[in-house]
């Protein structure tokens, strides 16, 4: 989230000044080292910005890489993308002193460009933003288990509840043959308690910096849906599934995960324990589809725009985070996808994703 | 089992119904109370739980109810308020893995006899029903 701007950075300030409504500012970056990485997962979080694409003279940059998974052009030839009209801004952060010459020869008219001291600034900015935002990914995970407390608390209860009946029952039991069938029940009874536990350990675990691979989305929206089933105290959720064999993405698998957990639990929050939710995947040419829905109260018209702002929320204070929404965007932006939800009051919500899948980039 | 005025019969302390979704929690409570002399039945929801009940030529023949709260199917507070409304001298204990004082306070206040949490020690959750079976004798006999 970029703290001053948490919209994205609005266009008229990228235009010198002359608003250009509706239309998103067309950006080409020159340099996909770690500056340009960085920039680039900035920017796509931005709403307003189109990036027309990104170059760097080494063809395996970070940068370069990053874009392709985005879908976001690349090339290796630096002169041209800068020469390219269609530009509105070319942001370097090559770092090569030479490239201030490069751009003002060969630029087309009228493109701005932010470099130099401007560009360094812009880095250390995108830098923070980029720390910033991994801490508030980090932090919403565990607000958000907070919430599940009660929920947990009843999970571990019950066969902790069994364990003690088994061991009072055997503290006075002569039966040989009994106690051994206590003993053996209480074994199954802990190792049921470590599950819950190595669910929710593995859950709130901070994942590493670089740590994309092939994430397969079926599997996520199952462990989704153990994780949420803490999230409420009454537990009479009618799960529907419609899954299809699709491709994978390519993903921080932990951040999938954290987005089915987020818009899971909010529709069994909304259906207050009781109801039916629905999980369905298709996949068709390069995308995967994701449809979530619910039958709870709906989202009304005079929210619905409102739902993604970070702290928005209509639930109680100390019940849930505010967060889940926005954290959802930001994981379907950071993967190059989209998101969109279909409610009315009364009538439950759906909201679907789409991703392109791993590879479609290259 | 109380007869009408209220003496036990001499098949057992009294007759028990446990209601809650997991059978190792009906398992634990069944042994702690078999072995402290009461018959105990068993249900897994809300709605058996019910079916039982209504089952019985004598509503009488069950001297209380265990039940959690956290249950699919009717859960555990609807549930509640069906024995409370159409039972209404039939002691209800809940027994349940989520301590949650607000909830206690407006269930004790519907007229459950006793909130217990898990796990509960047997000393416990036999003296909380020998408790429960005695106000509903001392019930009859006034």
């Amino acid at each position: 989230m970029n703290h001053v701007f948490p919209k994205g950075i609005p266009a008229f300030f990228l235009k010198g000044g002359k608003r250009v409504p509706g239309q998103p500012v067309k950006i080409a970056i020159l340099g996909g080292g770690r500056g340009g990485s960085d920039l680039l997962e900035v920017l796509t979080r931005s709403a307003g910005t189109e990036i027309l694409g990104i170059a760097d003279k080494d063809p395996n940059a970070p940068g370069l890489r990053r874009a392709r998974e985005l879908n976001i052009p690349v090339m290796d030839n630096v002169v041209s993308l800068i020469s390219n009209d269609e530009a509105d801004l070319i942001i370097d952060v090559t770092g090569d002193p030479a490239m201030e010459q490069l751009i003002s020869e060969r630029k087309a008219p009228g493109v701005e460009v932010l470099g130099g001291s401007a560009a360094r600034l812009l880095w250390y900015v995108v830098q923070h933003d980029a720390h910033m935002h991994n801490q508030l990914l980090q932090a919403e995970k565990l607000a958000t288990i907070g919430t599940f407390t009660s929920g947990i608390a009843h999970e571990i209860n019950n066969p902790l509840y069994f364990i003690m009946g088994l061991a009072e029952d055997m503290g006075d039991e002569e039966d040989l043959a009994v106690i051994r069938g206590h003993a053996r029940s209480i074994v199954l009874g802990v190792q049921r308690i470590s599950t819950i536990v190595k669910g929710l350990t593995g859950y709130t675990r901070v994942t590493s910096a670089e740590d994309l691979s092939n994430v397969e989305l079926n599997s996520k929206l199952d462990e989704a849906v153990r994780l949420a089933q803490y999230a409420t105290v009454l537990n009479d959720i009618v799960v529907v599934r419609g899954y299809t064999a699709c491709p994978m993405i390519k993903a921080k698998p932990e951040e999938i995960v954290q987005l089915f957990v987020n818009l899971i639990t909010n529709a069994v929050q909304a259906m207050d324990g009781k109801g039916t939710l629905s999980l369905s995947t298709h996949c068709e040419n390069n995308t995967v589809t994701v449809s979530i829905s619910d039958t709870g109260p709906g989202i009304s018209k005079g929210l619905i725009n409102k739902i993604y702002d970070p702290f928005f929320t209509t639930k109680e204070p100390g019940k849930g985070t505010g967060l889940g929404l926005h954290i959802v965007q930001t994981i379907v932006r950071r993967y190059g996808g989209q998101i969109s939800v279909a409610s009315e009051e009364g009538k439950g919500a759906a909201f679907q994703l789409q991703f392109p899948r791993s590879g479609s980039g290259l | 089992m109380v007869d009408p005025f209220g003496l036990p019969t001499k098949d057992s302390l009294g007759r028990v119904l446990i209601v809650d979704d997991e059978a190792d929690v009906r398992k634990a409570a069944n042994l702690a109370l078999t072995k402290a002399g009461y018959q105990v039945l068993e249900a897994e929801n809300g709605e058996r739980g019910i079916e039982i009940l209504n089952s019985e030529d004598n509503p009488f023949e069950m001297d209380l109810i265990i039940c959690d709260i956290r249950m699919p199917k009717i859960n555990g507070i609807e549930a509640i308020s069906y024995f409370r409304s159409n039972y209404p001298t039939l002691p209800v204990i809940v027994l349940t893995g989520f301590p949650d004082v607000e909830m206690a306070t407006s269930l004790l206040k519907q007229g459950v006899t006793d909130y217990l949490v898990k796990p509960v020690e047997r000393e416990k959750l036999t003296l909380a029903v020998a408790n429960a079976i005695e106000k509903r004798r001392r019930g009859f006999s006034d």
